[in-house]
């Protein structure tokens, strides 16, 4: 009776180590299985293609300081070592979006907008375009019409330069006004000069007693 | 040596009364007279008129130049409060500003809810010091300055005093913040200003208004260096 009973143990013990083995070369074999021609598997090689192609595209933007409107600029790095530079200007919520300005430059130059670029009543605002040490600003009429002279921009570094002050144009922080910009000059020794205004409508140049 | 006692008429003790009331008045006077000047971003609201004030039709002067003021629609701008801060419910509010950055910091407990370019007194000093907000007005005129100072700006929004006529307040006629550019107050974009506006508490019966400390320096999350302050 015995005899039986372990006989009984043992097929019951072998039978249930033969189950786990069925087992668990079939969840081994589901596991390691790989389609040889999958979709998934072809789409590294596509990606990178594709990369190398498309253009890279970045966009940011600044709000008016009355925060109604916002200045858009979309930046595309071109395959030929150039940027091509977008400017629009769109209300708030990104309606009525117009194209004012398009420049391509090469790397070494770098166009920003600064923090301060629109006029206190919207009218104007100006972008900036970084050259080594050397700094340009173009104003526009947030309109996209031009200046009197048929301009579409006026630029305010070149107009500081031509009045001849005997110091060099370093930076335009602001707005002092709807229409002047706070420019900071550098002197021939490299300290900081006095600060001007630049008159956007006459294009005059107005030198300031306080520094900024 | 005899003492000789007298009886103390009622014309005698009216005499030192009046005489008291005569000296206490001299007192009064003097002590007023050379009470130190309170200092005043704003000369003309200063002495009385901090009140709620449109003026829809009328130009304003800064730096000897005609701004033109925004039309302002009370009612509007009211009825669509901005929201800063929605979902940050605890901890107490804390304004700092940091006069070397120009750059304003608000907090609510640990959590800073908010930071902007500002910009403090070009033509009079920003007091440093701890303070807290006293008063809030939509929108009012303020006038002060002198000679080529002088201005008179009408429609200036969202404005929070702190100390006496210093306060937080959109700038409608510049667009120069990051630079010093004010008599003294703490001049924002408007739509930084409306922001704060809306998230400040002004004081109640019991309860100071929000905390404002204006900082030599500030190094986040608290830390406020205050080389010269007022209080």
């Amino acid at each position: 009776m015995i005899a039986v009973r372990r006989q009984i143990e043992l097929e019951t013990f072998f039978l249930l180590v033969i189950g786990a083995g069925i087992s668990l070369f079939f969840v081994t074999y589901k596991n390691n299985y790989q389609p040889q021609f999958s979709i998934a598997s072809s789409m590294p090689s596509m990606q990178v293609s594709t990369e190398a192609v498309a253009p890279k595209i970045t966009i940011s933007s600044q709000i008016s300081p009355d925060g109604s409107k916002k200045l858009i600029m979309k930046t595309t790095q071109n395959n030929d070592n150039t940027a091509t530079y977008d400017f629009s200007t769109a209300n708030e919520n990104g309606t009525n979006e117009k194209l004012i300005f398009t420049e391509v430059v090469d790397s070494s130059k770098n166009m920003t907008v600064p923090f301060n670029a629109w006029s206190p009543d919207d009218q104007y605002f100006f972008i900036q375009e970084d050259s080594g040490d050397s700094k340009n600003i173009f104003v526009f009429k947030v309109t996209g019409k031009s200046f009197a002279d048929t301009q579409i921009y006026l630029d305010a570094s070149s107009i500081f330069k031509e009045a001849n002050t005997g110091n060099n144009f370093s930076e335009a922080t602001g707005w002092a006004s709807e229409s002047l910009i706070i420019l900071n000059t550098k002197k021939q020794d490299n300290t900081k000069g006095p600060s001007y205004w630049l008159e956007v409508p006459s294009k005059a140049i107005i030198q300031l007693s306080t520094e900024f | 040596m005899s003492y000789k006692k007298t009886k103390k008429t009622l014309w005698h003790y009216l005499k030192i009364y009046f005489f008291s009331l005569f000296l206490g008045l001299i007192i009064f006077s003097v002590g007023s007279f050379f009470k130190p000047q309170t200092n005043c971003a704003n000369s003309k609201t200063c002495k009385s008129d901090l009140v709620v004030s449109i003026d829809n039709d009328v130009t304003g002067i800064f730096q000897g130049r005609k701004v033109i003021p925004p039309k302002i629609d009370l009612a509007m701008n009211i009825l669509n409060p901005p929201v800063l801060g929605v979902h940050v419910s605890s901890g107490k509010k804390h304004i700092y500003v940091d006069l070397s950055t120009q750059t304003l910091y608000a907090y609510e407990g640990d959590s800073e809810i908010m930071q902007a370019l500002i910009s403090s007194g070009k033509w009079g000093r920003t007091p440093v010091g701890n303070f807290s907000i006293w008063q809030k007005l939509p929108v009012t005129r303020m006038a002060g300055g002198q000679g080529q100072d002088a201005y008179d700006l009408p429609n200036v929004q969202w404005v929070m005093y702190f100390y006496n006529d210093f306060g937080f307040h959109t700038a409608y006629w510049h667009n120069n913040f990051g630079n010093p550019m004010s008599h003294g107050c703490v001049n924002m974009r408007l739509v930084d200003a409306r922001k704060l506006y809306a998230w400040v508490d002004a004081p109640t019966s019991d309860q100071l208004g929000t905390a404002v400390s204006v900082c030599d320096q500030f190094k986040e999350p608290n830390v406020c260096i205050q080389s010269k302050s007022i209080n």
